[in-house]
């Protein structure tokens, strides 16, 4: 089979324009530091950077002055400083967050490394780094932690976790469906989330009747796949409780959906109705025993004598317990027995 | 008379927007953060019209920090003022986290115990080799400043991390309405993470005063880099969940069980694709529910992106087919458009129209001096409302810490 030259063209140009949108093909850094060059040549980085050796805990980035760079570049392309343009924004930035946030202190941990800056630093190496920060994992190879661990004592090299907003990327990682799993993980570490997520970001999805305040409903610049609440939620929401009933309850409390059905006018009563014509005629006993939390979403409380009008010892609607029903209760003392079962003597 | 409600509306917006600015520039820069969000809808009345949240978190010494959100809003014609505390908590540790508090309005959740939110103390005290012991009190919030009516709850829960690669805890708690014990339950948790590449959790919730298993969930995770399979299973009660003081509790039990499966692959460095699996038994009969997703983004940083879902739900009563696409992409100067379209089609749509659609479209910018603005315009048709459109303003000031990363960047250490 003989190609044509304009067809191998054409599949060429295709194929370079998915490997560039896939990120098959990385796209240069506009302008890289050279780390990987230097390196190369067997230039130690104390060469450069020589005020890490004494660098403390805190104070300014060890970046290498102008006079450095000319002590062996001696015949720059540029008057220009260097770092105007040798070196990406975003890594310098996060390098500063790093060193606001990080409480490392260099000279202790160069000894131990008998100098040898690339044990933790290996991304410079790399042609294209994103960043030039150690992966938590490499501070883990050497560093148990154990015991701050089980006592959830980050601060000994994090400064303010919530502050420093790094997602984990090699530990705890938030991946997958993080929106229906975070229960289940956080359920034996909940303190662990503490460490980074702070009491507001898990009320305004679990606080009551916060629905104004949620930061993250109208997350107007930072548009996303996940999330239970997002895009026309409102419009599926009947639908997205029946099929899965009782879930709503795991974080909404009764008053979460009468709140809105009265705002809206969506309630008992109103032309608005949300249950179908007939409903009261048998349908509803049915749905009743599938969700009763979405019954008592509206009809909870004072509303509950909607059912008692009907269903009461003796009335019309009958007996409405399941099946094999018994309970421990005092039918004529307790609530809700003595609803429908009257006060005793 | 429309027009004159906008017309209301907007004086009222203005008037908030006014105080929001003026009062954000205090002499002394604490982290803290104030929010003015302003909504105007063609139709119906928003919740609320006009907003202004004030959050901020600041630690006053290593072991003493708070945090608060208020916000109050103005909504209706009137207007109507409203508000509420989400987050008013007051933070001790022990330097060595041997011991902490957390006292005033915070969200309580730990082990099988479901979140509420809790106006009331919480402790805990930790050992080195692992074992912790956490007790907890107080009056479940009621939304607006409601009255209480002698409602309250306590509870707590004892843990030990084994080897350090499994937590097991166990808990209780308890909780009144009007003075009657409206939920009693026990529960049991495990988590296990015994290689880098494999994540166990579970819980089980016991309901003591009916008993029977209130609510339980699994899950079991194996990753690699590029891949994540994750398996997962629940069992819920809703007549349990519900407090036993609740007519609705009284109706019997009727479970429903979940099992089923989440991979997630990273077909190429900027392509990510999710899908999940799940196999349902309801009361009202067998279903089940899945998706799809995909995402790409636009650059190396991951700043703009494009996504796309599809997804199923096929569960007697509730049958439904949804595709969403979302669009984000940096525009310099930190400007940001971003967009969401989403089109719903029930496959019995009872007169509710046969099919949703809703799309949002949003203009923001970020300056470095802590300031971000956005606008957006959200368009809808529901089962509640033939044709809906409504706009949205946001204005926001960070009174300190203007943010560190741009939208949808991260941080570059881990």
């Amino acid at each position: 089979m003989k190609i044509r030259p304009a067809w191998a063209i054409v599949l060429s140009v295709a194929l370079a324009a998915c490997a560039s949108v896939l990120g098959l093909r990385p796209e240069p850094p506009s302008h890289p530091f050279e780390h990987r060059a230097h390196v190369l040549k067997g230039i130690n980085c104390v060469e450069c950077h020589a005020d890490v050796a004494n660098a403390g805990e805190t104070g300014p980035l060890h970046l290498p002055s102008e006079a450095v760079c000319r002590h062996c570049h001696e015949n720059p392309h540029d008057n220009r400083p260097c770092m105007n343009c040798h070196g990406e924004p975003y890594v310098r930035q996060a390098a500063e967050l790093a060193r606001a946030q990080l409480r490392v202190e260099h000279p202790r941990h160069m000894g131990a490394v008998h100098g040898d800056c690339v044990r933790c630093h290996s991304e410079v190496t790399e042609v294209h780094p994103q960043t030039v920060l150690p992966k938590m994992a490499t501070c883990f190879g050497c560093h148990e932690h154990r015991e701050q661990w089980a006592l959830r004592d980050c601060a000994g090299c994090h400064v303010d976790l919530s502050e420093e907003g790094s997602p984990p990327d090699d530990h705890l990682v938030h991946d997958g469906d993080f929106v229906r799993e975070h229960g289940v993980r956080a359920a034996s570490a909940r303190d662990l989330c503490a460490s980074c997520h702070t009491e507001r970001q898990c009320a305004s999805c679990h606080g009551e009747g916060t629905v104004p305040a949620l930061p993250w409903k109208l997350a107007l610049g930072d548009v996303s796949l996940s999330g239970l609440h997002r895009a026309g939620f409102l419009a599926r929401h009947p639908e997205e409780a029946r099929g899965d009933p009782g879930l709503c309850t795991t974080c909404h409390t009764e008053s979460s959906c009468i709140d809105c059905h009265t705002r809206e006018n969506v309630a008992g009563g109103s032309t608005r109705s949300p249950h179908p014509p007939g409903w009261a005629n048998g349908e509803h006993g049915v749905q009743a025993r599938i969700d009763p939390t979405s019954c008592a979403g509206c009809h909870g409380g004072g509303g509950e004598q909607l059912c008692v009008g009907c269903h009461s010892v003796g009335g019309p609607g009958g007996n409405p317990h399941g099946p094999g029903f018994s309970s421990r209760k005092d039918e004529h003392h307790d609530l809700p027995c003595r609803l429908c079962h009257g006060v005793g003597p | 008379m429309a027009s004159g409600c906008l017309r209301r509306r907007s004086a009222a917006i203005a008037i908030a927007v006014a105080s929001a600015i003026g009062s954000s520039y205090p002499a002394d820069a604490d982290p803290l953060r104030l929010r003015v969000d302003v909504l105007g809808e063609t139709q119906g009345t928003p919740a609320p019209a006009g907003l202004v949240v004030l959050q901020g978190q600041d630690a006053l010494r290593p072991w003493v920090d708070a945090e608060a959100l208020v916000w109050a809003g103005a909504r209706g014609a009137g207007p109507t003022a409203t508000g509420d505390v989400l987050a008013l908590t007051l933070h001790l540790r022990e330097p060595h986290g041997y011991a902490e508090a957390r006292a005033g309005r915070f969200l309580l959740a730990t082990g099988a115990v479901r979140p509420v939110q809790l106006d009331g103390a919480y402790l805990t005290a930790r050992a080195p080799w692992g074992s912790k012991v956490e007790a907890f009190g107080g009056l479940p919030v009621v939304p607006r400043f409601g009255a209480r009516s002698y409602d309250w709850l306590v509870g707590g829960r004892v843990a030990q991390s084994i080897a350090n690669v499994a937590t097991l805890g166990a808990s209780y708690v308890q909780r009144r309405e009007d003075g009657e014990i409206s939920s009693e339950e026990v529960g049991l948790d495990v988590a296990s993470a015994p290689a880098r590449w494999l994540d166990l959790a579970a819980f089980g919730a016991y309901d003591v005063l009916n008993p029977g298993l209130a609510e339980a969930r699994a899950s079991a995770a194996v990753r690699s880099s590029d891949w994540r399979f994750e398996l997962f299973a629940s069992q819920l009660s809703p007549g349990r969940l519900l407090p036993a003081t609740s007519l609705f509790s009284v109706l019997g039990d009727l479970p429903s069980q979940t099992i089923g499966a989440t991979v997630r692959w990273r077909a190429a460095p900027r392509l990510e694709l999710l899908g999940s699996g799940a196999a349902q038994d309801v009361a009202a009969g067998l279903g089940g529910n899945g998706w799809l997703r995909a995402t790409l983004k636009l650059d190396d940083r991951g700043a703009g992106s494009l996504g796309l879902e599809i997804r199923r739900m096929d569960v007697p009563c509730a049958e439904w087919t949804g595709v969403r696409v979302i669009g984000a992409l940096p525009l310099g100067n930190g400007f940001r458009y971003s967009s969401e379209i989403e089109l719903v089609v029930p496959d019995n749509p009872d007169g509710r129209g046969v099919a949703w659609p809703w799309g949002l479209s949003a203009l923001s910018w970020r300056s470095r001096s802590g300031w971000e603005v956005a606008g957006a315009v959200e368009a809808s048709s529901t089962p509640l409302r033939r044709y809906e459109t409504d706009a949205l303003v946001r204005l926001s000031y960070a009174l300190a810490s203007p943010p560190t990363t741009a939208p949808g960047q991260r941080p570059g250490f881990r």
